[in-house]
């Protein structure tokens, strides 16, 4: 089944041209609303036994304000829960065209599988009810059991006929490797019902090679290095050569890095290819049709011209996209993500075309 | 591999091992000999894993001085330093590995060094207990021959943790390097959560793990307290290099407060106190980007390494040709005399 966005024609006079696109914001379910939407089975059950998913903001205390931006606390709330102070801060206050939703709640994995699967309905039908319903502007990603396939591709058939949920949320890190045979029906039903595939920053996170960092800001600097084993994961275990059609959106990871990561997964493959005859092509050309990125947080070069450099090598024309990462303390503001020096084409693109391309989003919309 | 090699090199990476455990046991004291005769235990084979990839190389991994000059015969090198990985693949009880450290260590000491004065060491110490590691370097480090400190880059606990900096600052006092190798010991596994299935997957991410590295070394303070301290990444790559301080930079502008002792942006202890080798190099295949790519990583920081007898590729010899002669020059000899001075002078 193809998804196709629901547009009309657009009235000239009443519509505006889409330029602003924000690929990661973050709203938060407040609990009582989670535990309305459960089954008295699992309401008792957490009530009881709490979620058994460690928290890697327990590990790696943000040192400040909770990781959040400072003026983001609603009125007896918490930072991404009220609509009417996001719709303020964010979408009016930088016109923002669509916003995508990713909500965090159900991506860690180490509780039973019937909760994780019932959580992450309620996750979906809370972003329905609280925040597509109630904004046209707002887009969001589907959450789904992602450690229990099954229930996962489940998930995916129940949500997939409706539009606004335009992506499929993963996270970086999972029991097993992302690239892991496991995962692969949660992918295929993606690619199938022509969603992304987002992989956001987070999960949990354990030994990486090295062993566990001590401070919040070598663990927040290494998530664009987590996002390389994420990637190379599906690469190299052959998901993205066996689904031609997934199409995998990194977000929150930076996107500077991919360059040399392509260069060595090329060079890697060209010695070594014998071993993975499922890669019948140098791994950069399935990196650059099936892999999109966000900005958030963008690589700052010290010299800009470096930043159009990495552009070209790494293949991203057309394949980064604006995100804010709303609201969380290292939040970027449209009018300063770009460094000097991106042709108004490049911009244009980033900020809107090739989200708008890969989402089938409008290219207008209602001004009013 | 190049059909022509550069001479007259400062080789920063050159692989040795012991053929077996016969040219350590002499080394060992009796109790060592015993317990290696009565468990049966033997050294990881000498040769490259896997054993028939290309990467492994068409030579053998050199097992002594005889067979090291032959492979030198090519660069004829002013200097190589030796990279002997053997115990990455020993057992995890401290005290015998510390006893194989040792052993190595005079192995290297007597039938290399001792017989070619080209040849210049790197002290093997155990990762499973710091304290005999300092035990190892405080004899071997006022010997001028030995150029550095071997770690695998793959650990039990990332190197800026505390628990290494009695080795940093023996390493200091003696001005050796501290060189983080590519590999490690066996299910140090490049992931978050598991095991990888292809050696493709795991060799590309040697890579990875050095990026790890270098945020934990910089976070923790470690070049901030001694100013002596040096850090070479050998076989890990360098074009990661720009990007993730790029992040670095950004992130350490956001949450200073968090860590006060990293008084300076990572990047500016990054370029005081970290090289890196140039094999593999992994460089673009549009050529003329190689020129960009170590523009941004900064020639400087770079050490001209054959990594003798891996196969890498080509793109070390691209490298090579793609830059001018100011920076060829330094990165086969100026930057390695510069950062190890009088060791390899």
């Amino acid at each position: 089944m193809t998804r196709l966005a629901t547009q009309t024609a657009p009235d000239e006079a009443a519509s505006k041209a889409v330029t602003l696109v924000d690929c990661d914001i973050h709203p938060v379910m407040l609990p009582a609303e989670t535990s309305r939407r459960l089954s008295a089975r699992w309401r008792r059950h957490l009530e009881r036994y709490g979620r058994r998913s460690p928290h890697i903001t327990d590990t790696y205390p943000r040192p400040r304000n909770q990781g959040m931006r400072a003026d983001a606390w609603p009125e007896g709330g918490v930072p991404g829960s009220d609509l009417a102070l996001l719709q303020h801060q964010l979408l009016d206050e930088h016109d923002i065209d669509f916003g995508i939703l990713l909500a965090l709640h159900g991506s860690d994995g180490y509780d039973p599988p019937e909760l994780m699967a019932e959580l992450n309905r309620a996750v979906n039908d809370w972003l329905v009810e609280a925040w597509l319903d109630r904004d046209d502007r707002l887009r969001a990603s589907l959450c789904v059991p992602h450690d229990q396939p099954a229930l996962a591709v489940a998930e995916i058939e129940r949500r997939a006929s409706d539009g606004r949920f335009v992506q499929v949320l993963f996270p970086a890190s999972a029991q097993e490797p992302l690239g892991a045979r496991k995962y692969w029906p949660i992918y295929e039903a993606a690619a199938a019902h022509g969603l992304p595939v987002a992989i956001h920053t987070g999960g949990y996170y354990a030994h990486r090679g090295t062993g566990w960092p001590s401070f919040y800001l070598e663990e927040h600097a290494g998530y664009g290095t987590i996002m390389q084993l994420a990637l190379t994961s599906l690469v190299c275990e052959g998901a993205l050569a066996a689904i031609p059609d997934l199409k995998l959106v990194l977000t929150e990871g930076g996107a500077a890095w991919a360059a040399a990561l392509r260069w060595r997964l090329d060079e890697a493959w060209s010695l070594l290819h014998d071993e993975t005859p499922l890669l019948e092509r140098p791994p950069s050309e399935y990196i650059s049709e099936q892999v999109w990125f966000d900005t958030q947080p963008i690589e700052e070069p010290d010299d800009p011209a470096h930043f159009m450099d990495i552009i070209q090598q790494a293949d991203l024309t057309d394949r980064l996209m604006f995100a804010t990462d709303y609201p969380h303390w290292d939040f970027d503001s449209p009018t300063q993500t770009l460094p000097r020096g991106v042709p108004k084409e490049l911009r244009e693109k980033i900020f809107a075309g090739t989200a708008c391309d890969l989402y089938g989003l409008p290219r207008t919309r209602d001004a009013g | 591999m190049p059909a022509e090699l550069p001479r007259e090199v400062v080789d920063c990476d050159v692989h040795c091992a012991p053929g077996s455990m016969d040219a350590l046991l002499p080394r060992l004291g009796d109790y060592w000999r015993d317990y290696v005769e009565d468990s049966t235990a033997r050294l990881p084979p000498s040769g490259a894993y896997p054993p028939g990839a290309r990467t492994s190389g068409a030579e053998p991994v050199p097992q002594d001085q005889a067979e090291l000059a032959a492979a030198l015969e090519r660069t004829a090198p002013r200097r190589a330093l030796l990279s002997c990985l053997t115990l990455d693949g020993v057992h995890r009880n401290p005290h015998y590995a510390a006893a194989m450290a040792r052993g190595l260590n005079d192995w290297m000491r007597e039938e290399l060094l001792d017989r070619d004065e080209r040849l210049r060491g790197s002290i093997a110490v155990s990762t499973l207990d710091i304290v005999t590691a300092v035990e190892e370097v405080e004899p071997l480090g006022d010997d001028p021959r030995f150029a550095q400190v071997l770690l695998p880059v793959r650990s039990d606990v990332p190197y800026g943790n505390r628990l290494y900096h009695p080795l940093y600052e023996a390493a200091a006092r003696h001005g050796l390097r501290i060189a983080l190798h590519a590999w490690g010991r066996p299910g140090a596994a490049p992931t978050t959560t598991g095991l990888t299935t292809t050696y493709l997957e795991d060799y590309a991410s040697n890579s990875h793990i050095a990026q790890f590295q270098l945020l934990s070394l910089v976070t923790e303070g470690v070049f901030g307290k001694d100013p002596d301290l040096g850090v070479v990444f050998a076989e890990c790559g360098f074009a990661w290099l720009p990007a993730l301080l790029w992040r670095f930079d950004k992130d350490w502008k956001g949450v200073w407060r968090e860590v006060p002792w990293v008084k300076e942006r990572p990047s500016e202890y990054v370029r005081r106190h970290v090289r890196l080798t140039t094999e593999p190099a992994h460089l673009p295949r549009v050529r003329e980007q190689v020129a960009q790519v170590v523009e941004a990583v900064g020639p400087e920081m770079l050490l001209y390494a054959s990594d003798h007898p891996h196969d890498h590729g080509d793109s070390g010899g691209a490298l090579l040709r793609e830059l001018g002669t100011a920076d060829v020059e330094a990165i086969l000899r100026g930057n390695a005399m510069a950062f190890y001075g009088q060791s390899v002078s």
